[in-house]
């Protein structure tokens, strides 16, 4: 190797109480030979640091690992050049502050913890980025108010922006709306879209270039070097760009799916968006004969929070109602205002308009369902309500009826598209009479997919963004807002979620940051979020690939395309690191410089099993660096005891979990193995969205092999955590060990 | 339940109730936080949550029909603690002032209660009426100055100048004139508060004790939770009690009450004790009022000042003329009586049958008729219930 390892011990913060430092450091020393190999009792101090400091300076040293705090702590202190390996040892919140002090098993486990920290940093690599050809242009999809505020920000930010916009003007959803709801004190008044001003600014500044008419033909390449090929009439043309906001925004719910609100039996019934073009000039008229309208029904959520039909609160609809009541008061105050409602949603301030509007003699609101719209021509309409809070039913005459539909993103199902092409190519080779018969079921399934895709992108994982729940492109609503499954792709505005104008320009700021930010970090050779400034990337080695296509199908965000073969072709921006690929590949030819299966199997090899006679029993734990981990420090802080007989690994995502760690550590005589990730399903909280699942998933085929090996499959694991639940974990912990014990040590000790 | 049935909200309800003090109610969102606060509220009555739908929906029917706005005393506790500011006990005031004016047939009611200057106007001509009585010539009425010769400025002698004869007789005249207005608008008040329930018969009877304690002791208010309640019910029911006995004064023993000379009579005892409490009353009632003291004081429509301004000047105007009489100041005493006179028979007249002051009927009526409607409902389901199917 010829590595020159320096091993720094800390003593400080009760860790010298809790265990023998002096022996910890001679086991190291005997059992390893570092290059230097110290013990110190302040580290993260001055006189601390410098003494690692000047062992670096003057080439004593070229790697180090620090026995100490947390690595999640200090951070700043024991950071060193990129080119230095570094390695921390968790000897305070894991051992000192969770274990009994001074006693056998306590120094035991911070012994095995010190030579797994020290096979770790004997076997990782100091890292090169790799940065090459970064453009950071950002390419704005979509001309409406968030498309149009995207590209303002990154452009007065002094980013180029290429803005592109399907329609032959720009303006989108907001043009067609006459005046807007207020969003400024005193929240009465409705006010100018301000979008005019908005469109000459962008479309005068000199850092962005406007395409209207135009589409995206393709999207090749990665973060930092996307080729988006452009197309409006003439021939295409190709821009590079750094990173991309998709500002799509929305298109209103399809009404002739609500003819039990009337829709389509008369012209007098309407959706909310049809009706802005009826209001504003002049008295208002029934649209089939003209005759001034005495009275107008609005019926919110229509076709919202229904699960036959929208199933979410597109939280625009009540406010838009609002306003054109406030419109119909303004130019016919004689016209009646009924909203039929569910509930009312006026989020913050806009309760304030909500309470001014409902004030007008001539608003009448009523909670209650819309049993029947009996729409005959001719006649008035007469709308049924149930379950009011008048305590009866009853019946509304109107002359209008507006149905107040919600938002659906303008964005497409990029799973469902690439489950189509797939079909379709398995159609075209025609290999066998049931597969093809089988595929061309899901072509017919899958077929109005076809040409929904937007961005066109040249993934194997599809043409588009994968979309998370209802239709909308996102990875994390809470967690992680604009952010996609496509690495340097953000989501803003209505396509991301359901939103009004004031909160898509919001939107589009924050989308526009995150462009920004992606592109930099790649110039960088940075990964972006969550593992941000992370240098490190995987490298395949090709050779010994099968052509699997595991890697393609898991990763999360569509990093690994393939060639015609079936060998993977990795595009390092598209990675955010999270080793999905690296758990997958059954060959273990995908490594990353700092971890790899060679990297986390030593250090498993690292631990000392005790004899059968010693009556010691060892169990791994594989632990999710982003929630599970810092939850079990938490517990350390806490100073919350747990059995001294787990050993924690951290993982990068659960998903890295290569399962050949858990065969070596039950052959090792490991008496079992618990694994804690994140949270998955609905609403997940998997950093990296997919890893957490898969883990859970792989984990299944082990218990079957455990099986096999005539071992109970109890002694493997594997259960969801989430960062808040430190008092949960040492339980879990303390339980599984019981389970273990009841089991007895494992048959294979000692083979 | 049943079949769902036609709402045509009035828009003139609403309007209506505007004008009569209620400004927030159109801003209720219904989330019954008043009812969780009224002592009225329980799980069949929501109060004051429904009155406020129906008034925001101007359901003139259904809010003519309810008792709901006359059981409330207005301690204010769903105003103090309504999220959304919208008054729903200045509703409930503002309703009971649009149901008298619903009630009244012959629209000076709503008159009066939609404008400052049919009120004031309409009181200043019966005032008007009163004072000519006593000054036009003798041929149209009892004339002071015509007959000055008669009514001797030398000592008191109240008979020459206002004849008690003639003045009892006009006193039964207003009473029975005001019980007639008063007793038909109520009973237009109990037809529309029974029309939409079948009652037995027999429940009229039964319950009728409650009519009579309620009208005699005000004792609900009492059950209102707020801290003022009970100081608000007893200084309400000595305002009462001095009412009573200055009214059955006048209008049963006034050949007893009104002395001719100058010498203090039995009744005089009463009449101080009348005095008293009525000027205390008042007095105190709109010092509170000035102070918007409590959330029952908060808003004031005219009709709120005008009834105890209108029975403080009467009672003091009453006690003075007393006071000039025992001293023997015969013009004096003449002018008082007159100014009291036109007074009092106004405030009477039109403020007990069109007024504020229905609510001497219609308060205990409301209570009386709640009281044989939740018997009636009560009953009907006792009947139903044993015999009805077990549902599957």
């Amino acid at each position: 190797m010829g590595r020159k390892l320096g091993v720094y011990t800390c003593s400080g913060c009760s860790i010298g109480d809790a265990i023998d430092v002096e022996r910890l450091v001679s086991i190291a020393e005997e059992e390893y030979r570092p290059a230097i190999c110290k013990a110190h009792p302040f580290l993260c101090g001055e006189d601390g640091l410098s003494v690692i400091k000047t062992d670096l300076a003057e080439g004593r040293v070229d790697s180090v690992v620090i026995a100490g705090c947390s690595p999640r702590v200090k951070t700043d202190a024991f950071t060193f050049d990129p080119q230095i390996v570094t390695e921390r040892v968790n000897l305070r919140e894991h051992v000192a502050w969770s274990h009994e002090p001074r006693t056998e098993d306590t120094q035991m486990l911070a012994e095995d913890y010190l030579r797994m920290g020290i096979v770790k940093a004997q076997k990782m690599e100091p890292l090169e980025p790799v940065s090459d050809g970064i453009s950071k242009t950002i390419l704005v999809v979509g001309g409406g108010v968030t498309g149009i505020s995207a590209a303002l920000e990154a452009a007065d930010a002094d980013y180029d922006v290429v803005l592109v916009e399907k329609e032959p003007q720009l303006g989108g959803s907001l043009a067609t709306v006459k005046k807007y709801f207020p969003t400024h004190p005193p929240y009465t008044d409705l006010e100018e879209t301000g979008l005019p001003e908005k469109i000459a600014k962008v479309t005068s500044h000199p850092k962005v270039k406007v395409y209207t008419s135009t589409r995206i033909v393709k999207t090749e390449g990665q973060p930092g070097m996307f080729d988006v090929t452009l197309q409006n009439g003439g021939d295409p043309f190709v821009h590079r760009a750094g990173a991309i906001v998709m500002a799509t925004g929305w298109k209103p719910y399809d009404a002739s799916k609500l003819p039990h609100l009337g829709y389509g039996c008369s012209p007098n019934v309407v959706t909310n968006d049809q009706f802005e073009a009826l209001i504003g000039s002049g008295p208002l008229v029934r649209p089939s004969d003209g005759k001034p309208a005495e009275s107008v029904l609005f019926i919110q959520c229509a076709g919202s929070r229904d699960n036959n039909h929208l199933p979410y609160c597109s939280s625009v609809c009540c406010m838009a109602t609002l306003k054109q009541s406030d419109f119909i008061h303004q130019t016919s105050p004689e016209t009646k205002v009924y909203i039929v409602y569910r509930d009312i949603i006026t989020p913050g301030q806009y309760e304030r308009y909500f309470a001014k509007v409902q004030n007008h003699p001539a608003t009448f609101l009523m909670k209650g369902d819309v049993a029947a719209v009996r729409a005959q021509d001719g006649r008035q309409i007469q709308v049924d309500v149930k379950g009011t809070l008048l305590g009866e039913d009853i019946t509304v005459p109107a002359d209008i009826v507006v149905l107040a539909t919600g938002l659906v993103p303008n964005a497409a199902d990029n799973d469902a598209i690439r489950d189509l092409r797939d079909a379709q190519a398995k159609v075209q080779r025609n290999e066998s009479e049931t597969q093809r018969t089988e595929a061309e079921k899901i072509v017919n399934r899958l077929q109005p997919h076809e040409g929904t895709a937007i961005l066109n992108l040249n993934y194997r994982q599809g043409p588009d963004l994968p979309i998370l729940r209802d239709g909308f492109p996102n990875s994390n609503f809470v967690c992680f807002p604009y952010e996609t499954l496509r690495t340097g792709i953000y989501a803003a505005g209505a396509v991301r979620a359901p939103m009004d104008s004031a909160q898509a320009e919001e939107d589009a700021l924050g989308a526009a940051m995150k462009a920004i930010q992606s592109v930099e970090m790649a110039t960088a050779g940075k990964a972006v979020h969550p593992r941000a400034g992370d240098l490190s990337y995987p490298s395949f080695l090709l050779q010994r690939c099968t052509q699997c296509k595991r890697c393609t199908v898991e990763c999360p965000f569509g990093s690994i395309d393939e060639d015609e073969k079936g060998t993977p072709k990795f595009n390092p921006y598209r990675c955010r690191r999270c080793g999905v690929c690296m758990g997958a590949c059954p060959e273990r030819i995908i490594s990353f410089k700092n971890y790899s299966v060679d990297i986390i199997a030593s250090m498993i090899k690292a631990i000392e099993v005790p004899d059968e006679e010693e009556e010691k029993l060892r169990v791994l734990l594989f632990m999710c660096e982003n929630d599970a981990y810092p939850a079990l420090d938490v517990a350390g802080m806490n100073h919350v005891h747990y059995d001294a007989s787990v050993r924690v690994i951290p993982l990068r995502c659960l998903g890295s979990t290569n399962i050949v760690w858990i065969a070596d550590a039950l052959s090792r005589g490991i008496d079992g193995v618990m694994l804690m990730g994140c949270k998955y399903g609905e609403d997940y909280q998997c950093h990296f969205a997919k890893g957490s699942e898969i883990a859970h998933r792989r984990l299944e085929n082990v218990k079957e092999t455990l099986q096999r090996l005539q071992l109970e499959p109890e002694r493997v694991e594997v259960s969801q955590v989430s960062i808040d639940e430190f008092e949960k974990v040492p339980e879990m912990i303390n339980t599984f060990m019981d389970r273990i014990r009841e089991l007895g040590p494992n048959p294979y000790k000692g083979f | 339940m049943g079949e769902p049935h036609a709402v045509q909200p009035d828009q003139k309800v609403i309007e209506d109730l505007m004008a009569f003090g209620a400004h927030d109610f159109k801003k209720c969102f219904q989330c019954a936080t008043c009812s969780a606060v009224c002592t009225l509220s329980n799980n069949d009555f929501a109060f004051p949550r429904k009155q406020m739908i129906a008034a925001q929906w101007g359901l003139k029917d259904k809010l003519m029909g309810d008792p709901g706005p006359w059981l409330c005393f207005y301690c204010g506790e769903c105003s103090k603690n309504c999220p959304r500011k919208a008054n729903p006990g200045e509703t409930m005031m503002a309703l009971r002032r649009y149901l008298t004016s619903a009630y009244d047939w012959t629209g000076l009611s709503r008159l009066m209660y939609s404008s400052a200057f049919w009120e004031i106007g309409i009181l200043a001509l019966v005032s008007a009426i009163v004072v000519a009585l006593f000054t036009l010539p003798q041929s149209f009425g009892f004339g002071l100055l015509s007959r000055s010769g008669a009514a001797p400025l030398h000592t008191v002698m109240l008979d020459k100048f206002a004849p008690v004869g003639m003045v009892d007789m006009g006193d039964r005249i207003m009473a029975l004139v005001l019980s007639f207005f008063l007793l038909t608008n109520a009973a237009r008040m109990f037809y529309y508060l029974t029309r939409d329930q079948k009652i037995p018969a027999r429940l009229y009877i039964t319950q009728l004790p409650s009519l009579i304690l309620h009208a005699a002791t005000q004792k609900r208010w009492n059950g209102c939770k707020d801290s003022e309640a009970t100081k608000n019910w007893i200084r309400h029911l000595l305002l009462v009690t001095g009412y009573v006995t200055m009214f059955t004064l006048v209008v049963v023993f006034l050949p007893w009450f009104q002395v001719n000379d100058s010498s203090i009579h039995w009744t005089s005892f009463l009449g101080y004790y009348a005095t008293t409490v009525l000027v205390g009353a008042t007095v105190w009632m709109l010092i509170d009022r000035i102070r918007q003291h409590g959330e029952m004081y908060q808003f004031s429509h005219l009709s709120d000042w005008l009834f105890p301004i209108l029975l403080f000047l009467t009672a003091v105007t009453g006690i003075g003329m007393h006071l000039l009489r025992v001293n023997d100041l015969p013009m004096a005493t003449y002018v008082m009586y007159t100014v009291h006179m036109a007074i009092a028979v106004p405030m009477l007249v039109v403020e007990v049958p069109f007024g504020k002051w229905a609510h001497l009927l219609y308060r205990p009526l409301a209570i009386y008729v709640a009281a044989v409607r939740d018997k009636a409902a009560q009953c009907s389901s006792l009947e139903v219930a044993p015999a009805g199917p077990v549902p599957a």
